[in-house]
């Protein structure tokens, strides 16, 4: 992986966040560069989700260096919302307002935030939806859509502030089997096109096929890295091989 | 009954407008109240935490009847000898509607804290995650969600408020309460009275109540 | 429709008066035990003066003629008067103290068979069906300001708010005035909240009993002044009852009265509360 250093869209070294008297992350560090595909893997509790959780500022950082889009996010005089517009971010339970419908959840933060238009928003949604084919569903309330839809619209949502990074969270752990599919075939068209993207998932067969490199953490570490081959096919670590001997 | 009723009927209906009166005074000061402290307690800060909590504990502890002669008789005897003002005093509107507005205002705060808390968190992560910052996030994804668990308590807490409008009678004010027991006192009829004025309450209180359904209702309709 | 009420409310009465039972009926001079016993007594009502236990009703505090005094006494001059002619006519009673619409009730509903409360006789209550006794204290009602208050007589009323009592006859006395020199009134439930209305400027005046009002501003060193010129012509005040059955108790209560009066008990009586 020869990455150019002016390429790296998120920096982090020697992250550590405590819950409490609860160390959930150790010591990480790494660099991911524009249009990577980053899929992190691990046992729950290892820390993975709190690791992504922490590249937005949605966990307070208790110490180390984390730098996203040139922006420091330990600086208290960064302005976090700024950066937020431009990291897209998929959740494990869709989390759609469920006081707007679809049209609603996706012009909110761009109309908001003077991004655009509620013309040019109405129209960048419709076009989003298409893309994943739910543009008959504008009208509809999150509660009258199907997990798979709502994870769709979700990812729709985050696309609709054209953020350079995409952060996804688990985001087929709560879907019925069968909808599975069509959230990760989203993800996939994201990755050909090119955006910078972590995922955190339990998708090996994603993992192998989309990453561009898989991230193995396990307790508050990253204990394994290197592209899906060396990471998934030819472990090396113990635990990478435990893990992997579970799920496969 | 009929004798009462023509005798006195217009001084009742008259003070039932002035209860209507003083409970849309106390509350509507009663909500801003309730907001404002109802969101100190859910903010990330402690101090503002500890200020909302200190206001709905200190208002919860103490009766509605001594906080409206402390508020009648006492505070503007506070004011004058603290201030040196001479004759500031309070109607007893004024005093009544800040007595409600702070009684009513704390169980709101506990009600809008209980509703804003019933809302998921990933709401608010999922709002600030786009870049929204708290505040807009709270008033354009939370506080709606919030407020349609809320109506329910909502309206109990206000047809509770319409009622203890009755307790600034001790005060002089010249709601349902005090003025029916001005007519049992020139007329003697207790029973009479009392079943008017009961069936007056009931009358309003029902009225609002389907009222409160109907627009809860409205509020929820297409949502689920 | 009457007697519809009656039968309901009866029933709360009985209730409210049982959860009074304890602490509220501070039974005076008068004997034996407490609310157990009212029911049979009620539905005998009627029969022979021997024997029978009145029921007397009566308001909780109207200092001087019902309240509770420092060592905890139920006190006044009531409480006096109906001890003094109970002992002249050898009846029997118990005085229950329910507060002023409670002893209304009680005899509305004949859980009590008469109420001693301070009550002003007018036309407006005897018209509801209200028997009263002759008066037994006769009080002129007057106009009280505060110390230091420019105001000396009902011309300087217009346009302020002047404090009454419900129930008295000086909130009657208020009432007849207000029109006239275009004043409002603030009805308050209890005396001590309408003096300290006067007392912090919330309401210019307030109107009371005369010898009251003397009294109250002596014990309690209130910065009031009572407007002599302001005095009506007073009224009085009866022993009250609803039901044709307490005549017997109206009739003792009269002869009863006429009797103290005569042999000095009554001028006794009114010394020790009014000085």
């Amino acid at each position: 992986m020869a990455v150019n250093k002016q390429n790296v869209k998120i920096h982090v070294s020697h992250l550590k966040k405590n819950f409490g008297n609860l160390e959930v992350l150790k010591d990480v560090s790494a660099d991911i560069c524009e249009g990577e595909v980053v899929v992190v893997l691990g046992p729950s509790g290892s820390g993975k989700s709190t690791f992504l959780r922490c590249l937005n500022r949605l966990e307070e950082i208790t110490g180390g260096e984390v730098v996203v889009d040139g922006y420091d996010l330990t600086d208290k005089k960064t302005d976090i919302n700024k950066v937020r517009e431009n990291v897209g971010m998929v959740f494990q339970h869709f989390n759609l307002f469920n006081n707007l419908n679809v049209m609603g959840n996706m012009t909110l933060a761009p109309t908001e935030l003077k991004k655009a238009t509620k013309a040019e928003a109405k129209e960048n949604a419709l076009r989003l939806l298409n893309r994943v084919g739910l543009a008959d569903k504008a009208d509809a309330y999150p509660a009258q859509l199907s997990g798979g839809q709502k994870q769709r619209v979700a990812i729709a949502r985050a696309l609709a502030m054209n953020p350079d990074i995409m952060l996804f969270d688990e985001p087929t752990s709560a879907l019925d089997p069968e909808m599975v599919g069509e959230v990760l075939q989203v993800m996939k068209q994201l990755a050909a096109e090119g955006m910078t993207m972590v995922v955190v998932t339990h998708e090996i067969g994603f993992a192998r096929e989309v990453a561009s490199r898989v991230i193995f953490m396990e307790g508050g570490y990253i204990v394994e890295e290197g592209t899906p081959d060396e990471v998934i096919n030819h472990p090396k670590q113990p635990r990478t091989i435990d893990f992997l001997s579970k799920v496969l | 009954m009929i004798q009462i009723l023509t005798t006195y009927g217009g001084l009742l209906l008259a003070a039932m407008g002035q209860t209507l009166l003083l409970a849309l005074c106390g509350l509507f000061f009663a909500c801003i109240l309730g907001l404002i402290f109802g969101l100190l307690s859910v903010v990330k800060n402690r101090a503002c935490n500890i200020i909302s909590i200190i206001f709905v504990d200190a208002i919860r502890g103490v009766p509605m009847i001594v906080l409206a002669f402390y508020i009648y008789l006492g505070i503007p005897a506070l004011v004058n000898s603290a201030l040196g003002f001479n004759g500031f005093t309070l109607t007893a509107l004024q005093a009544g509607t800040v007595c409600l507005a702070l009684n009513c205002g704390a169980y709101m705060a506990e009600i809008i804290r209980a509703g804003i808390e019933s809302v998921d968190k990933g709401q608010m992560e999922a709002a600030r995650s786009l870049g929204l910052p708290y505040w807009r996030a709270m008033v354009r994804v939370v506080l709606p969600q919030a407020i349609r668990t809320m109506i329910p308590s909502i309206i109990n807490q206000f047809i509770i408020t319409l009622k203890d409008t009755s307790i600034l009678s001790v005060i002089g004010f010249p709601e349902l309460v005090n003025t029916a027991k001005n007519v049992v006192a020139n007329s003697f009829k207790v029973f009479e009275v009392w079943t008017i004025v009961a069936i007056m309450y009931l009358i309003v209180i029902t009225a609002l109540s389907v009222l409160a359904k109907k627009v809860e209702r409205r509020l929820n309709r297409g949502r689920e | 429709m009457k007697k519809l009420f009656a039968l309901g409310m009866a029933a709360m009465m009985a209730l409210s008066l049982a959860a009074c039972g304890g602490a509220g009926s501070s039974s005076a001079a008068s004997t034996t035990d407490p609310a157990s016993s009212e029911a049979a007594t009620a539905e005998t009502s009627g029969t022979a003066a021997s024997g029978k236990k009145w029921v007397i009703a009566t308001d909780t505090v109207f200092k001087p003629f019902e309240y509770t005094d420092a060592s905890g006494n139920f006190v006044g001059i009531d409480v006096d008067i109906v001890a003094a002619i109970a002992e002249d006519q050898g009846f029997e009673y118990e005085l229950k103290s329910l507060g002023w619409d409670g002893a209304i009730a009680a005899c509305q509903s004949g859980q009590a068979d008469g109420m001693i409360a301070g009550a002003s006789i007018t036309d407006e209550r005897k018209e509801s069906g209200w028997m009263f006794s002759d008066g037994y204290y006769t009080a002129t009602q007057t106009m009280t300001v505060a110390e230091n208050s420019d105001i000396t007589g009902f011309e300087d009323l217009a346009g302020k708010t002047v404090a009454i009592k419900i129930g008295t006859q000086g909130a009657a006395y208020a009432e007849s005035l207000k029109d006239e020199y275009g004043f409002q009134t603030q009805s308050f439930e209890d005396s001590p909240t309408m003096y300290q209305a006067v007392l912090g400027g919330q309401c210019v005046a307030c109107f009371e009993d005369t010898p009251i009002m003397q009294a109250s501003i002596k014990d309690g060193g209130l910065a009031l002044k009572v407007l002599e010129n302001t005095a009506n012509e007073g009224g009085d005040y009866g022993f009250a009852i609803f039901s044709e059955n307490s005549q017997e108790l109206l009739d003792m209560f009269n002869a009863g009265l006429a009797n103290i009066k005569a042999n000095g008990t009554y001028d006794q009586i009114l010394a020790k509360y009014l000085g």
